[in-house]
């Protein structure tokens, strides 16, 4: 089986041969190029040159489910692949073929459950069924572990394994090294769209890729200061959200001075903490600031007022109003407090401290590429005199160098005596910047680490529900 | 007593005349709706049958070619929605509201191009009484087809997935865009029959503004039968009986403009009561783009 | 960006030429009229002389109005469908008060033009309150609200607000103190004109220059950010519905207290409709729609010229107008809007 590429820009002359029964894996930071060419291989992007050919079809796993939440399983699975039965749909046959599929694969899930029902590590299991209802010669799996625990990671990778031995050509694209290592048989490293590397995975460690992957050292973060942490913001019995990724009965502290990061995967309740601090979401429990009780119908005009600032998980949505230009969105949820006279002043300074790129207030937001966007969130959040900040997944989905800006912003801020509570999905992240771990696994807090004491395995495993 | 009950039967059989041209705008909306095609347009699509629809018994002298037109007429109309929905990407709602005033002044500029009178056309061949009894049985019966379709059939799971998510649809190879466009023109022609009803069965004739908002009545009818097609057609019963209590109501001396606007009030109690606690399909209204 | 508006600004223009000018031929044509022949006396209609170009700004000022409140909605991220009604109220409440009551001096026109205004605003708040509270889509609610509107108006006129010297579907006349003063001899053109711009030349500074200006936009451009940057979306809805609701209820009573000098059931054909059409041109900017309410005018004060003297049916003007606002209807995608 051989597969060939030679696109430009966002993939730049990248050749890749993918073998039949090899799990092949593709490395790369945010922007590298990976994903583009994953598009391109499963045909939803044209290359603007070069040629992909496959020996069948390819599938694609993305790392967004395209699952349809209000359908069952079955109507996902074979969605315009439907068993007839003269005009209507065999709704017996469909069942039988879903559990046959489910059977054969080791992926058990019941075929008329509602998907918006199932937890996320099922939903990955739909998914994955979908497209093995194909029977695709190749699977492009697009970060796929990216919601999974870490010991539902460990049986994904037995039936990716179980595929690769029936004939399948796997691709995975990734950036957690571990994954690559442990599960990969080649790898491929890609950076600025080319191909920077490219070895049998026995032959190489996750050092080596890193290096090959940042094209160098990693840039160093801010240095941390002593503080004099002081009780900031305090929770009791916290509860909230809604069922699958609710947050139940938490009880911790932020004080001024610190990062607390919470450790947990996607969904254990992390949504549900950020929007009960940011008072945009109801919750039960006992929440104070500085002392004082948050109310629940303390909106968030009533938090801001008080120094708290939330940088939420979905900057386009829930941050950022897209046609209008950097000056007006540095100010938003300051209109009522700062005059309009100094708004320049306002966006200048975060342009400068934050080295927004072009350096042009009248700049229109949605035009900014995400990094630059993000810069804008957090300079937002930072220079508007915070007590608390709420950072949620603050460096998602930017490159490397604006991921490193903000977060050595982050330890400023911590040195200056802000509390910051960071919640990631990446534990790197989160060993990098916390001076104390959470562990939040099915809504709970179920660990504590403080900086000197953190331990990876164990972290790892609080985080997959094993006490 | 007697009188009692002869009144109720009266209006309860008046409940199924007035229900009916809403229950055919009604299954429109809600086949338009669950493709993710808000259908402001349905008034204009009413207009568009009904007017069509007697020009067209009046120049051949058969309502039931009139009635076909009339159904053809409410396909054109919502497929120019539907291609502004869809391949356009236009805010459906804005352009609807465009249909229906288009629609309006589009019949009113006919009737005098053709009868040479504003207002209203001469009587033409209409379908009769049992034309009348016919239209309210089928139009019960597109409620149960519809269902049908919507539930079993291969095009209505892919409708159904394209008002859900348009771009999960279409990574499943379905053809958003088309499917969407399709499905908007189906309940046009469906809903064209409301208007065929209005002009064709309960009367005879075309006259400016006979379909009175009915089409929007409709609309609150799709929400309020939760996007089902039994759900709105059960909606559309209970807004026409109050259309049908207007008229019992009206000689017990209560002021006609009042008992005229009970089914407006109804649907508007109803849309509040209902708000908040059904949930429209995900993708509804807004357009879709390929990207 | 500027530029870029602009250039928006330009390519909507060109559009609605083609629809008017294309579309209104081919009805001419059905007419068996020369599109020569109806445009042109469509446009001498509008422009032939001086009190004819001032019923052209009669007419502008009439769909001003109740455009500038539609924007105002549409702005807010609110589809107001409901002009129509809250102008018939305002209206009604403008010819009640000015005939009912002998209104001292220089209050008189103020006070009926209050009136309206508040008329049309409690109307625009139903919809905004139904909106903020339970969630309601203003659209249909605004919808069935100006059936309700319209029949109500036809009720009180004719029953509980009858007045001797009022017809069946009207109020009696407005004394000359209540009625606005002209601005041209021999023309229905009064201060309501002179009004409108400083109306309009006001919502631009509040939109642009004002807290509640930049509230109501974030509103409408990005609701959960500004909810998340501690907006309060159901009393931003609900004070910019009833905003609407007053521009378009104050509209109703310029006609009453200048044009009309009474309250008609018929004292609208549809201004609340068109307007829309003018919102959507205007770009949804107040200056823009100036000249866009300058625009609609002129076909619908020329529309009676081309009807009278080309025989062509002035429908021919509604029909154009809808179709401007399909074609104009991707000006502004609302998909923000997640209600039912």
């Amino acid at each position: 089986m051989r597969r060939r590429f030679g696109a430009v820009q966002a993939v730049d002359g990248v050749d890749l041969e993918l073998h039949s029964g090899e799990i092949h894996a593709l490395v790369g930071e945010n922007g590298a190029g990976k994903s583009t060419l994953a598009a391109i291989a499963y045909g939803a992007v044209a290359a603007d040159e070069g040629a992909v050919d496959a020996l069948g079809t390819v599938g694609l796993v993305h790392q967004h489910f395209k699952l349809i939440d209000r359908l069952r399983v079955w109507e996902n699975v074979l969605l315009n692949r439907e068993p007839r039965r003269g005009w209507t749909i065999d709704v017996p046959a469909a069942r039988a073929r879903v559990r046959a599929l489910a059977a054969t694969y080791g992926l058990e899930v019941d075929p008329d459950a509602r998907v918006e029902t199932l937890p996320v590590g099922i939903k990955q299991r739909v998914e994955l069924l979908r497209e093995l209802d194909r029977e695709p010669a190749v699977l492009l799996l697009d970060e796929p572990t990216a919601a999974l625990a870490p010991g539902e990671i460990a049986s994904f990778f037995t039936t990716v394994r179980a595929l690769a031995a029936r004939g399948t050509a796997i691709l995975v694209v990734t950036h957690k090294l571990a994954e690559v290592i442990a599960y990969s048989d080649r790898v491929t490293v890609m950076r600025a769209g080319r191909v920077v590397a490219r070895v049998a995975t026995a032959q190489t460690d996750a050092d080596a890729i890193a290096r090959a992957m940042v094209g160098g050292e990693v840039p160093a973060l801010a240095a941390r200061a002593a503080t004099a942490p002081a009780p900031l913001l305090e929770a009791r019995g916290l509860s909230a959200g809604e069922l699958g990724s609710a947050l139940r009965e938490a009880s911790f502290e932020v004080r001024a001075g610190e990062i607390v990061g919470i450790a947990g995967i996607e969904g254990n309740g992390q949504s549900a903490l950020a929007d009960a601090i940011a008072g945009v979401a109801p919750y039960t429990g006992e929440l104070r600031f500085a002392g004082e009780p948050l109310r629940v119908d303390d909106g968030p005009a009533a938090r801001l007022a008080r120094g708290i600032r939330v940088i939420p998980q979905d900057r386009l949505r829930e941050a950022l109003v897209l046609d209008w230009n950097v000056r007006d969105n540095v100010v938003l949820g300051r209109q009522r407090t700062l005059p309009i006279a100094k708004h320049a002043d306002a966006a200048r300074t975060v342009i400068e401290r934050f080295d927004v790129r072009p350096p042009d207030q009248e700049a229109i937001v949605g035009m900014l590429s995400g990094g630059n966007q993000q810069k804008i969130v957090v300079g937002r959040a930072l220079t508007s005199e915070p007590r608390l900040v709420v950072a949620y997944q603050p460096t998602r989905g930017i490159d490397i160098g604006a991921a490193a800006l903000v977060q050595s912003r982050l330890i400023e801020a911590r040195n200056a005596g802000v509390g910051v509570l960071l919640i990631s999905f990446e534990l790197d992240e989160i060993f990098a910047l916390a001076d104390r771990v959470l562990v939040l696994a099915n809504g709970r807090f179920v660990g504590t680490f403080e900086r000197e004491a953190i331990d990876r395995g164990r972290i790892g495993a609080l985080m997959a529900g094993h006490a | 007593m007697n009188a009692l009950l002869a009144t109720l039967g009266a209006v309860l059989g008046l409940t199924l005349v007035k229900a009916t041209p809403l229950i055919y705008a009604a299954l429109g909306g809600v086949l338009s709706e669950r493709s993710g095609v808000v259908n402001i347009g349905l008034e204009g699509i009413l207009i568009a049958g009904a007017f069509v629809s007697v020009v067209v018994s009046g120049a051949t002298g058969s309502p039931v070619l009139g009635a076909c037109a009339g159904v053809l007429a409410g396909a054109l109309v919502a497929a120019v929605l539907a291609y502004a929905a869809t391949r356009l990407a236009v805010d459906q709602i804005v352009a609807g509201t465009g249909i229906n005033i288009a629609a309006l002044a589009a019949a009113a500029y006919g009737l005098v191009l053709i009868y040479n009178q504003p207002g209203a056309s001469h009587e033409v061949p209409a379908l009769g009484q049992g034309g009348e009894t016919a239209l309210i049985v089928l139009a019960f019966v597109a409620a149960a087809v519809l269902h049908v379709v919507l539930s079993r059939t291969p095009w209505g799971l892919r409708v159904r997935a394209c008002g859900e998510d348009p771009g999960a649809a279409e990574s499943a190879g379905i053809d958003a865009l088309r499917t969407r466009f399709w499905a908007v023109v189906i309940g046009g022609a469906i809903a064209g029959l409301g208007g065929v009803f209005l002009s064709l069965a309960e009367l005879d004739l075309y006259s400016d503004g006979m379909t009175a908002g009915r089409g929007f009545i409709a609309l609150a009818a799709v929400i309020f039968g939760r996007w089902t097609p039994f759900g709105a057609t059960g909606a559309a019963l209970f807004f026409g009986f109050f259309a049908a209590l207007q008229y019992s109501l009206q000689r017990a001396g209560v002021p006609s403009e009042l008992m005229q606007a009970l089914p407006y009030l109804a649907a508007l109690v109803a849309l509040a009561g209902f708000a908040g606690r059904v949930r429209a399909p995900a993708a509804d209204g807004v357009p879709f783009v390929r990207p | 960006m500027k530029v870029f508006a602009r250039n928006r600004a330009l390519r909507d223009l060109a559009i609605t030429l083609v629809v008017v000018f294309g579309v209104g031929s081919l009805a001419m044509l059905f007419a068996h009229v020369s599109p020569v022949v109806g445009f042109g006396a469509l446009f001498d209609g509008a422009f032939g002389t001086k009190e004819e170009f001032a019923e052209t700004l009669v007419q502008a000022t009439n769909l001003l109005f109740p455009a500038l409140g539609i924007a105002i909605a549409f702005r807010a991220g609110l589809f107001n469908i409901g002009a129509e009604g809250q102008l018939i109220l305002g209206g009604l409440a403008a010819g009640w008060l000015g005939a009912e009551f002998p209104l001292p001096g220089y209050l008189a026109v103020p006070m009926v033009l209050v009136a309206g205004a508040l008329a049309g605003g409690v109307w625009g708040a139903i919809p905004g309150f139904l909106r903020a509270r339970f969630g309601a889509n203003e659209v249909i609610a605004t919808l069935m609200l100006n059936v309700v509107a319209t029949l109500l108006a036809t009720y009180l006129v004719g029953g509980p607000l009858a007045q001797a010297g009022g017809g069946d579907q009207e109020t009696a006349t407005l004394p000359k103190a209540a009625q606005l003063p002209d601005l041209l001899a021999n023309s229905r053109l009064t201060w309501a004109f002179l009004i409108g711009l400083a109306v309009a030349f006001g919502l631009r500074w509040v939109l642009r220059r004002t807290v509640f200006g930049y509230e109501l936009r974030a509103a409408g451009d990005a609701p959960e950010a500004a909810r998340r940057a501690g907006i309060d979306l159901g009393r931003t809805a609900l004070v910019a519905m009833a905003l609407a609701g007053a521009l378009a209820g104050l509209g109703g009573a310029t006609i009453v207290a200048g044009v009309l000098h009474r309250f008609n059931t018929g004292l609208s054909p549809g201004y609340g409709f068109i307007a829309i059409a003018v919102a959507l041109v205007g770009n949804l900017d107040p200056l823009w729609i100036l000249l866009a309410a300058l625009a609609f005018g002129m076909l619908q004060s020329g529309g009676v010229a081309m009807q009278a003297e080309a025989a062509v049916p002035r429908e021919v003007v509604s029909l154009v107008t809808g179709l401007v606002i399909i074609a104009l209807a991707g000006r502004r995608v609302l998909a923000t809007r997640r209600t039912t």
